[in-house]
């Protein structure tokens, strides 16, 4: 039996991580419905086609809601920049402002808005270091990797902040907590080696002093938590 | 507010502002603010309400000692301004309680430029003391034994005696320096102590054979308002800094005039190639094509270098106006500031500037009254090293790709939107309206024969007092690294001072007398870059260094052109064998066979330079390649085993894991 006759459309949209979850759900049920009964009642066929429709409605608004959300935004940054030659890449800015990264589907929206490629788009925000195709960790962890900061043991602290978090250059631990960057030169080499977690610089660090700052940072996490 | 006029500026300038007899200046910029001056400047207002106490509490940007931020300088209470060092807020109620209730200066934190002054003039109301030589540990027995000479002389209430942070001078044994008339004197022994007491303190006369005599070897034109101006306020660079009074002098004369001025100065790019800045001007002026721009480089991406980002956040108008000279000069209407996206503070106050200059009618149309128009506009960098390339630059205003073009058509011909276009460092700005104020003349009075003026450098790595530096062209190295910034940290000794970074090469020791000028650097296989100046010690491993530097060129190739795309990784291929020495004998070779055919056949400067370090080193260190090449693995990775332990000791309590990958 297909499940997604139950589901008008569903073949149509691609269908969301957690709804295989939902499918396999369904299915169970289904199957326990017609192990007691032998058959499976019509009214509840009826029934769940009739929830199912009330659900794809209830996220397809959602979904617009959102859509317009990001349009909205878009065209706000479009705006501000409208009739500057050489846009782009002040519009890329403020999108990754506003969001941390540039999110692909606010790429798409703004070829539309722009009236450009989405492939040219992409080539830019490829190209420049600065931009970032996936959200950022909750916290972020810059090493700095300046000459000057390299010199002074920027490595050891690399190497601490691996032991410490498990990940490396680039990378976000497995609960999105914290990621960890390296970056050319935060132009701070009067106290180097420095790193900067989340917007705050410490200089003058020692692999020792690594993790005392996690845990600063945790517990002023925790605090904001319990505050809100 | 009404716009400015002419005749605003020529009476700003015939009457400034008298300088405030008390003041408080934090040093606020994005070095001071990592080390926390925010919470100084707030910690100062604090104190100075509940002291009652009504100074300004002034911002400013850096000096440039960015190794002892956060910098404080205050002026009050009747003795002459003095510079704090490393003020953090628990600092802030002492300095209130001791300078400004009781004239009397803390120990540990006044930092003192030792330079000049040959008489005494006034009772001496401190004696700074410091031992400068190796160890520092003689400068709580000295204070003690003034202190103590000073109290059997009946002196003890009138003269205070305090530990310095940093006097100015360095390896010159104790050096004490008498306020308020600074006179330093050097060398102190133990019997000295009497003598200055009873005849400097007594009786006024100076001791000529313990005095400092040697004069600084900075000359500040670049950094000349960093540290003073409020970078915040428009009206205090116009009423205290003598502000567009250099746009004032270049709307006199005609746009010609202005090139002829800066043909007198000799002013050459200080981005690092040293194109005379008014051949560029003149070759931009006599296109035909109209619109024309001029570009401001702020996209200081150099690893350790800090000079363009301290002059944006500390002197952002001087910048403008050095731009918007330019502009006149070249006929452009539209000038543009590229500046790093990672120097928020920056981005900042140049924005601010530019809207307080708006508002003030220096930006816009019929500027002054005299029918020059110019709008300044800002354009972030987004992290592409190459972008600091001109036209790499230029793609990248136009918000594409920062890929780079061959050249000819220079920008000068065929630049941003296919216009002619000037492009000038932040530093070579910073420098313009000094130059139109005072004449090309005075500036070329400055330096050598081919290279004029002064340059800033950023002196970093493993040097103990790391700042930024401006010294007339000409200055040696070693004044530099250990007359101005104390030598090498923890004593060690010097192996190399490695300039222009990526693009750079190393200077050995034994070159470091060299004067620096544009030629003298690169005949040393070097470059003057951007400022850069990294002081390495005999710890650090050239093959190392080499390797860092190609790295960062590798990881930046844009990839337009083969040479650098393929030939940088290849020689960081090889360069990794070495370093883990499983290298043979024809890798040196090699390496020198890429080199050439990068440096002749990349498209741009980037992958031009990139082979600089790695030639430089083999140039003058190549018995420590050979060291890998004949050690094998084992020296390898003790090498390897020495760099952690001796960049971290602490390292080898980490836990295994860290150091398995």
């Amino acid at each position: 039996m297909n499940p997604s006759a139950h589901h008008p459309g569903a073949g149509t949209d691609p269908a969301p991580e957690s709804w295989k979850n939902d499918e396999a759900a369904l299915l169970s049920m289904l199957e326990d419905i017609e192990r007691k009964h032998g058959y499976i009642p019509h009214q509840i066929g009826d029934e769940i086609s009739r929830l199912l429709e009330v659900k794809l409605d209830r996220l397809k608004r959602a979904q617009a809601k959102l859509e317009t959300g990001i349009r909205r935004d878009v065209q706000q940054h479009v705006a501000r920049w409208r009739g500057e030659e050489g846009n782009l890449i002040m519009i890329l800015h403020a999108i990754q402002n506003q969001y941390g990264h540039v999110p692909r589907e606010v790429a798409m929206e703004l070829a539309r808005e722009l009236g450009v490629k989405l492939a040219r788009i992409y080539e830019v925000i490829t190209f420049y270091h600065y931009f970032k195709l996936q959200p950022p960790g909750k916290h972020n962890v810059t090493v700095c990797n300046g000459t000057a900061c390299y010199l002074k043991g920027a490595a050891g602290l690399l190497g601490e902040l691996r032991a410490q978090l498990g990940v490396g250059e680039g990378q976000t631990t497995p609960d999105r907590e914290f990621h960890v960057d390296v970056v050319r030169c935060i132009g701070c080499c009067g106290m180097s080696p420095a790193i900067v977690c989340d917007g705050k610089t410490h200089g003058r660090v020692k692999p020792t002093d690594i993790a005392p700052i996690l845990a600063g940072i945790r517990a002023q996490a925790k605090a904001t938590e319990v505050k809100s | 507010m009404k716009p400015l006029t002419l005749q605003d500026l020529a009476v700003l300038a015939a009457q400034p502002s008298p300088a405030a007899a008390a003041f408080i200046r934090v040093q606020l910029d994005t070095g001071g603010i990592a080390a926390g001056a925010e919470e100084t400047l707030a910690a100062f207002r604090d104190a100075l309400a509940a002291a009652n106490l009504a100074i300004p509490v002034q911002r400013v940007g850096s000096h440039g000692r960015s190794w002892a931020d956060p910098v404080v300088e205050i002026s009050a209470a009747g003795l002459p301004p003095i510079l704090y060092g490393s003020v953090k807020t628990e600092v802030v109620p002492q300095i209130v309680a001791a300078h400004l209730q009781s004239r009397r200066l803390i120990d540990d934190h006044v930092i003192a430029d030792a330079r000049g002054a040959a008489a005494i003039n006034a009772p001496v109301t401190h004696l700074l003391v410091r031992d400068t030589g190796a160890g520092e540990g003689k400068t709580e027995f000295f204070q003690f034994s003034f202190a103590e000479e000073l109290k059997r002389r009946g002196f003890a209430e009138q003269v205070q005696t305090v530990r310095a942070l940093d006097l100015g001078v360095y390896d010159e044994g104790v050096a004490v320096t008498l306020l308020p008339s600074g006179v330093t004197y050097t060398n102190v022994l133990a019997p000295d102590v009497a003598r200055i007491v009873e005849q400097s303190v007594g009786a006024r006369q100076v001791l000529d054979d313990l005095l400092w005599k040697k004069a600084d070897p900075q000359v500040r034109i670049v950094l000349r308002n960093c540290g003073t101006v409020d970078p915040e306020e428009l009206q205090d660079y116009l009423h205290r800094a003598q502000g567009y009074q250099g746009l004032r002098a270049a709307l006199a004369k005609t746009p010609e005039q202005v090139i002829e001025e800066m043909k007198a100065s000799g002013l050459r790019g200080r981005g690092g190639a040293g194109f005379p800045t008014w051949l560029k001007w003149n070759n931009t002026r006599i296109q035909k094509a109209e619109p024309r721009y001029i570009i401001c480089n702020g996209d200081e991406g150099d690893p350790g270098a800090f000079m363009d980002r301290s002059v944006l956040e500390s002197d952002p108008h001087s910048v403008l106006e050095g731009l918007m000279i330019g502009g006149y000069a070249i006929g452009a209407a539209v000038g543009y500031f590229y500046i790093r996206a990672e120097y928020p503070k920056a981005v900042e106050r140049v924005e601010r500037a530019i809207v307080q200059a708006r508002e003030a009618g220096l930006l816009g149309t019929n500027i002054l009254g005299t029918g020059f128009s110019f709008d300044a506009k800002i354009r972030l960098g987004a992290g592409a090293f190459v972008c600091g390339e001109e036209t790499a630059l230029i793609a990248s205003i136009e918000g594409k790709r920062g890929s780079p073009s061959p050249r000819p058509p220079y920008p000068s011909v065929r630049g941003l939107w296919g216009q002619p276009t000037a492009i000038n460092n932040v530093e070579t700005l910073a420098n313009i309206p000094a130059i139109l104020q005072r004449g090309g003349a005075w500036y070329a009075g400055y330096g050598t024969e081919t290279s004029k003026g002064t340059k800033v450098f950023a002196v970093t790595g493993k040097v103990k007092y790391a700042q930024l530096v401006e010294v007339p062209m000409g200055t040696t190295l070693r004044t530099i690294v250990f007359d101005v910034c104390g030598g090498v940290l923890e004593d060690k000794d010097i192996k190399a001072v490695q300039t222009g970074g990526p693009s750079g090469g190393v200077i050995p020791d034994k070159h470091l007398d060299t004067p620096i000028a544009y030629e003298t650097l690169q005949q040393l296989g070097s470059i003057m870059g951007s400022g850069g100046m990294i002081v390495m010690d005999t710890t650090d491993s050239m093959v190392d260094v080499a390797k860092f530097f190609l790295k960062f060129c590798v990881d930046e190739s844009c990839g337009k052109c083969a040479p650098c795309r393929i030939g940088g990784y290849q020689m960081l291929q090889v360069l990794d064998r070495i370093s883990r020495g499983r290298g043979n004998a024809e890798d040196i070779a090699a390496l020198r066979r890429i080199c050439q055919a990068m440096q002749k056949a990349s498209l741009c400067g980037l992958g031009q330079t990139a082979p600089n370090p790695v030639l430089s080193t083999l140039r003058y260190f190549d018995d420590e390649y050979k060291a890998y090449l004949e050690g094998g693995p084992s020296y390898a990775r003790k090498m390897a085993r020495a760099a952690a332990g001796g960049a971290e000791p602490a390292r080898a309590a980490a836990p295994a894991t860290a150091t398995a990958d």
